[in-house]
């Protein structure tokens, strides 16, 4: 793997680096800590960037993945936030949701999102609700107003295929009914095939090719937006009163920054500018496109004041909506 | 349709799928035998070198490498009673037995035979099911997956000791097992089950660390206490011959290993129920065919049935798992969900497409698994004789190597020091799990079956409500699994009333 990467870092077109900084990275390992187990969108996330962000930085140094599974991510981050030094040779990338549990107090968070040295977001995660193509609802409002119970199927309380509907049924009154513990997405898609439930929630990117072969049809979103549904009604436009407003606005803004990147508290400037500057230019390297679009996943730059600002927009959030919030919203996957 | 299937052979045997395939043998030959490191991990690990391989090199390097290592964690399993795969435990029991008999040829002659049947009779499931997969699939809803665990569990009545104190040792550690699959977060509430506020136990118990535990450290223990090799004190030259042997033994209980190979493949097929249970299952069968209770008493010192039943099914299992990945896009393992992730890197999308317009790509994957059984099988006979005489080294030497590689093995679940804890603790209870004669294997079977039971019935409640008792797919499992409860109990009157006519 470190091989590979030197391979490709060594074939690389790329020159004008100042002479101070090269020494930096020259002859270092960079380490990507990640907050799951191998395979999942995150980890595969980290390791394409692993593979093109080398070329970018100057020395060029080994760039490599760590997975740190366990408690949701919190685990990972508590460690890059206190364990690992701010050397600017520890990266890391979490569950997007900790902002959440950090805004909600959960127990063995010891980590403020906000002082992080965020290098950024590497792609936002839509959430949509697709039901199935038999069913004569074409849209959210026929489905309000349709008067059936809708089955959806999900995993968990945390995850968006059950917070979403959730909210959706609680908020905005839709006749749902959810159903969880389903050990993966694609299972529950499997579940709606043979019909065992009518709808599922969860990211596009894990519904578009089910779309396209018209198993499935999306009917509303939430906040952040891909190409391909942005016709679809946002869950927040349709809310009757300020405070839902605020709750649907609070459960989809982290999805908003889908991959944060961040680096321990305290790395010095001159390296995090590095950094930005480099993963700036590794998503937007065309290689990496080519096998990201392979892939099926979707990489956008979101720099890390950006990120940032939505970051504190959650957490400046009042205690009445909070404490509303936790009611229907418990942190998870 | 035999045009396709032919056609699929001619692409694995292109020299650069071909030279892949072999690539990812040897890679997987490694995975496979080193303990904790697993064929998932592995897989997610490879897939960024895909990138640049046509369609059927990328699946006969990832297929290859993942076809293999189910079979080569058996080898540590019967060797060492380390179990080199999370899906390979079930081995140790009656393999690393015959091992400590001095008969770690012939059970590593079995468990290769009976892997490379389980391997053909999973693709032959796989190529065969490409018509009917669609309805066979979809029949089975979270009802009756529902009833398959309870099936599973219904096996340990033939994995306790006989009698009624046998079977109520048996349930209890079922029953403990089912306790600490519910540790974590549960998936309807959110609430922490037994997690003591510790972060480690938030997302549950890794299988690993545990199978590590209770398997390997009981044996180690064992080997420090004995002061002799594996083995023991066994007269030279006795070792070598009874590969062979094994090999004669896969064909003598040639219907077993089918009837495990299928059970494997089934399994397989269901998405959502997960490699770890199928060699459990095929072992609780296995143990079924003993004829008398002496025999039955037999399974767990060394039947070389125990070794068949497991051998055979979680090689099985894999071309079954690629049947759901291949027609629905829907993954039958988490492997078969990072292979899926490979489909798409190589620009196919799975689902109805692959049975017709790339049905010779999924014929290619079927000989894939075939073609890689067979070449690591045959490898693997030829390194036989030096790997059974590992058992002939002394315990002082072979030791300080097992637990080096047990403790890495375990660290690789989560990368957390809480792997390493888990792994102590399971070893003290495997350890005076053996020392009361509390058997191992129902503990296992509650643990993997614990969360698929606990969710799909949930889920039929939530669905059905009582209705989903009357599906007639769940009718014929409730029957079944009343029947694989009473099968031993029936066998034992009956083997006791043999015994008393023959004395009267």
């Amino acid at each position: 793997m470190r091989r590979a990467i030197a391979l490709i870092a060594g074939f690389a077109m790329f020159a004008a680096v100042p002479q101070g900084a090269m020494a930096q990275y020259e002859g270092k390992t960079v380490t990507i800590v990640v907050g799951f187990k191998t395979g999942g969108g995150y980890d595969r996330t980290a390791r394409i960037l692993a593979r093109h962000l080398p070329k970018y930085l100057p020395g060029k140094p080994s760039v490599i993945v760590q997975n740190m599974p366990g408690a949701n991510s919190i685990i990972a981050a508590n460690h890059v936030y206190s364990v690992a030094k701010p050397d600017g040779l520890t990266i890391g990338t979490f569950n997007r949701n900790l902002v959440l549990a950090q805004l909600t107090n959960v127990s063995g968070v010891k980590f403020d999102m906000t002082r992080f040295a965020w290098i950024g977001s590497a792609a936002s995660e839509s959430t949509v609700l697709a039901i199935r193509s038999d069913l004569p609802y074409k849209s959210f409002e026929e489905l309000r107003k349709g008067g059936k119970t809708v089955v959806i199927g999900a995993t968990g309380p945390g995850a968006n295929t059950y917070d979403f509907p959730l909210l959706l049924k609680e908020l905005l009154g839709a006749n749902l009914k959810i159903v969880s513990g389903y050990s993966s997405s694609s299972d529950i898609m499997l579940a709606l095939e043979r019909k065992e439930v009518d709808a599922r929630a969860g990211s596009y990117s894990s519904l578009q090719s089910f779309v396209e072969r018209g198993v499935v049809r999306p009917i509303i979103r939430a906040r952040a937006i891909e190409p391909g549904i942005e016709k679809l009604p946002v869950d927040e436009s349709l809310a009757p009163n300020p405070k839902a407003k605020a709750i649907m606005a609070l459960r989809s803004a982290p999805e908003v920054v889908g991959r944060p990147f961040v680096m321990t508290p305290g790395t010095p400037e001159p390296l995090l500018k590095l950094m930005r500057e480099a993963f700036a230019k590794a998503i937007k390297d065309p290689e990496l496109v080519a096998e990201s679009k392979k892939a099926n996943m979707d990489l956008e730059y979101m720099p890390a004041d950006e990120a940032l600002k939505i970051i504190r927009e959650v957490l400046s959030q009042p205690k009445d909506v909070v404490d509303e919030f936790g009611k229907y919203i418990k942190f998870g996957e | 349709m035999i045009e396709a299937f032919l056609e699929g052979l001619l692409l694995v045997l292109q020299w650069k799928a071909f030279a892949f395939m072999l690539l990812g043998i040897v890679l997987g030959f490694w995975v496979g035998l080193l303990p904790g490191l697993g064929g998932t991990t592995t897989l997610a690990l490879m897939l960024p070198f895909i990138y640049a391989m046509q369609p059927i090199e990328g699946f006969a390097f990832l297929l290859g490498m993942h076809a293999v290592v189910a079979t080569t964690g058996d080898i540590t399993s019967v060797l060492f009673g380390v179990p080199g795969e999370g899906t390979t435990a079930a081995t140790i029991l009656d393999g690393h037995a015959m091992a400590k008999k001095g008969e770690a040829g012939r059970a590593l002659g079995a468990v290769l035979a009976s892997s490379l049947v389980g391997a053909l009779v999973g693709a032959l499931a796989l190529a065969l099911a490409v018509p009917v997969v669609r309805p066979l699939v979809l029949s089975f809803g979270s009802p009756e997956l529902f009833m398959i665990a309870i099936v599973g569990l219904a096996f340990i009545a033939s994995l306790s000791a006989q009698g009624a104190r046998g079977m109520m040792r048996g349930f209890l550690a079922g029953g403990l097992g089912l306790m600490v699959a519910t540790i974590g977060q549960d998936p309807q509430a959110g609430v922490a089950r037994y997690t003591f506020d510790v972060l480690y136990l938030w997302n549950g118990i890794d299988l690993v660390p545990v199978l590590i535990g209770i398997f390997a450290i009981p044996e180690i223990v064992d080997l420090a206490v004995r002061g002799t090799s594996i083995a023991g004190e066994l007269p030279k030259g006795s070792l070598n011959k009874g590969a062979f042997e094994g090999v004669k033994d896969t064909f003598r209980h040639f219907w077993l290993t089918i009837r495990c190979s299928l059970i494997g493949t089934f399994i397989g097929i269901m998405p959502g129920l997960g490699g770890a249970v199928s060699q459990w299952m095929a072992y609780g069968h296995a143990a079924q065919s003993a004829r008398t209770d002496e025999e039955r008493r037999g399974f767990g010192q060394g039947d070389v049935r125990g070794v068949l039943g497991p051998g055979a099914a979680n090689n099985s299992k894999e071309g079954g798992a690629l049947i759901p990945t291949v027609a629905f896009g829907v993954p039958g393992s988490s492997s078969m969900a990072i292979l899926l992730g490979g489909f798409f890197v190589l620009g196919l999308v799975p689902g109805p497409d692959m049975l017709t317009k790339h049905l010779t790509v999924t014929f290619s994957m079927v000989w894939t698994i075939v073609l890689a059984n067979v070449i690591t099988v045959l490898a693997c006979f030829l390194l036989l004789n030096h790997l059974a005489k590992l058992t002939t080294v002394r315990g002082q030497l072979l030791i300080p190597v097992i637990v080096v590689l047990i403790f890495i093995g375990a660290y690789t679940g989560n990368n957390h020091y809480g792997d390493i804890i888990v792994m102590l603790v399971f070893g003290a209870v495997g350890w005076l799990m053996v020392v009361g004669g509390w058997p191992r294997a129902p503990f296992v079977l509650g643990l993997v079956l614990g969360k698929i039971a606990e969710n799909y019935l949930y889920i039929s409640v939530a669905r059905y409500e009582a209705a989903w008792l009357m599906r007639p797919i769940v009718l014929v499992l409730i029957a079944l699994a009343v029947a694989v409860i009473c099968y031993p109990l029936i066998q034992s009157r009956r083997s006791r009333a043999r015994a008393a006519a023959r004395h009267a």
